[in-house]
């Protein structure tokens, strides 16, 4: 996302590449406390989420739609 | 105008003490004045009273002149004042092209002083040398001329690359600068200019990345990572942009956004899932069905949610990444009918009809014949997201007995 505010000239549609994705800048002597880093949002993945559960609602539908399959066959 | 107001004595004073600080800074080496005198895009009613001074005064230079301790900097203060005015004015490609001059000359006088006592200064130049271009440019495209005052700025922090890159004080600056000339090309879409920076920095003996500072070593690695994010390198995307993530400034919430936008992508690639609390403290609800696909094995939703937003991703460049999910959605969907079946008779289950994933597929509103099922499990097992071997003739894939879905953890899909 642009980090400058939008003038009345980015309406006019021109030849300009962007990136969306601009990094804010930090200020010249910013700094943060190292135990504040990064604990709470470096925590939030999960690995173990490929399980052998099929009792999710999908699941129960994938089955249905395979065994009405079976009958038919 | 706002200056009608101020008296020829009035901006004869300010332009008067301007020149002051000037030199005092200089003369006493005090970086934190000194490059509040060169911050243009802050607005800082500093510099646009000074602005007004000099519009209404017309004749600067003769200011300048009357001392030496102003006109040894002549030919850094002359262009300087000429620029802040025409940037008050809205006149950006003047007060871009005033403000290069000011940067050409005050880069030959920063290489003689010893210490890095104007570093700041020098931060606040290359900033602003890059924000004065792509406003420069934006004038340029609309009256129709071809930009390029931000290809030039690239040239410019070039060369204060190389005067940073030596064994003194001052090359700690030198990340800050790279960064610089990251956003540049980044915008320029000449990331490919990227190459020959990141070699400097990473294996020119002059530099040891731990010496620099946290905000420059977090922006860094943003950088790169989304680099190899382009290049499809995702360990080596994971290592960076978790690095990024770790270390910035939690308060920094648009950038840890912005951070995570990006380590997704990677993360999924990757066998790990975000929980859903991330995407929604971090507004990137974009990925919630992107998610969800996965963990049911739901082609159908991956696609709709591919199409739903595929403008976003393209413009971050993480749509290839994410359309080559398919084949982690397939393993799922596989995996889900083994499981179907062996709960209904385990010893049959390891035989897999393709015609019953056709029909899995149908029902998902996917239309593929047979012959198209078998090549797709031909990939899944050729990249080792399947474990078996296929017999064509009765069109059932045969899994082995032990593990046939190996997990991912953490590792990329074999290419």
């Amino acid at each position: 996302m642009a980090t400058e505010p939008k003038a009345a000239t980015e309406d006019v549609k021109i030849d300009l590449f962007e990136d969306d994705d601009e990094f804010e800048e930090f200020e010249i002597n910013e700094e943060w406390d190292d135990k504040e880093e990064g604990q709470d949002v470096t925590q939030q993945w999960e690995d173990d989420w490929d399980d052998d559960d099929v009792s999710d609602d999908f699941s129960l539908q994938l089955r249905r739609e395979l065994e009405s399959n079976i009958d038919k066959n | 105008m706002a200056y009608m107001n101020m008296s020829m004595g009035e901006a004869h004073r300010r332009i008067t003490d301007y020149l002051n600080r000037f030199s005092d800074a200089v003369s006493s080496q005090d970086g934190a004045s000194f490059k509040s005198l060169f911050a243009l895009s802050s607005n800082s009613p500093f510099l646009l009273s000074l602005a007004d001074a000099v519009a209404l005064f017309h004749d600067a230079n003769r200011l300048i002149n009357q001392s030496d301790s102003y006109s040894q900097f002549s030919d850094i203060l002359l262009p300087l004042l000429r620029s802040v005015q025409n940037y008050k004015q809205g006149d950006f490609v003047e007060a871009y092209l005033a403000f290069e001059k000011t940067a050409n000359a005050f880069i030959q006088e920063f290489r003689n002083w010893e210490s890095a006592w104007a570093l700041e200064a020098l931060y606040v130049i290359v900033h602003d040398i890059r924000v004065l271009a792509e406003k420069a440019d934006k004038e340029l495209a609309s009256t129709g001329k071809s930009p390029e005052k931000l290809k030039g700025a690239g040239s410019f922090l070039m060369k204060v690359f190389g005067a940073l890159a030596g064994k003194g004080s001052k090359r700690v600056g030198a990340l800050y600068v790279t960064c610089q000339l990251f956003k540049i090309y980044f915008k320029l879409g000449t990331v490919h200019l990227c190459r020959s920076v990141i070699r400097s920095i990473e294996t020119a003996r002059i530099f040891d990345f731990e010496e620099f500072p946290k905000r420059d070593k977090v922006t860094y690695m943003y950088y790169t990572g989304r680099l190899e994010v382009f290049n499809e390198n995702f360990p080596s995307a994971d290592y960076k942009l978790s690095y990024a993530l770790k270390h910035c400034n939690p308060q920094r919430e648009a950038n840890i956004r912005l951070i995570l936008k990006h380590l997704i992508p990677v993360k999924l690639s990757i066998g790990i899932l975000p929980n859903h609390r991330l995407l929604e403290k971090y507004s990137l609800l974009e990925y919630s069905n992107i998610v969800l696909a996965l963990r049911r094995g739901d082609l159908r939703l991956l696609r709709c949610a591919l199409q739903d937003y595929e403008d976003r991703f393209l413009r971050s460049g993480v749509y290839l990444v994410l359309e080559k999910l398919e084949l982690q959605v397939y393993q799922r969907l596989v995996k889900k009918i083994y499981i179907i079946q062996k709960q209904k008779d385990p010893s049959k289950a390891h035989q897999v009809k393709l015609e019953v994933i056709v029909k899995a597929l149908k029902w998902l509103e996917i239309d593929m014949d047979v012959d198209e099922v078998e090549c797709i499990m031909a990939i899944l097992i050729y990249k080792n997201l399947m474990k078996g071997y296929f017999a064509h003739k009765s069109k059932v894939v045969v899994l082995s007995k032990t593990d046939p879905f190996p997990k991912l953890i953490g590792k990329p899909v074999n290419s």
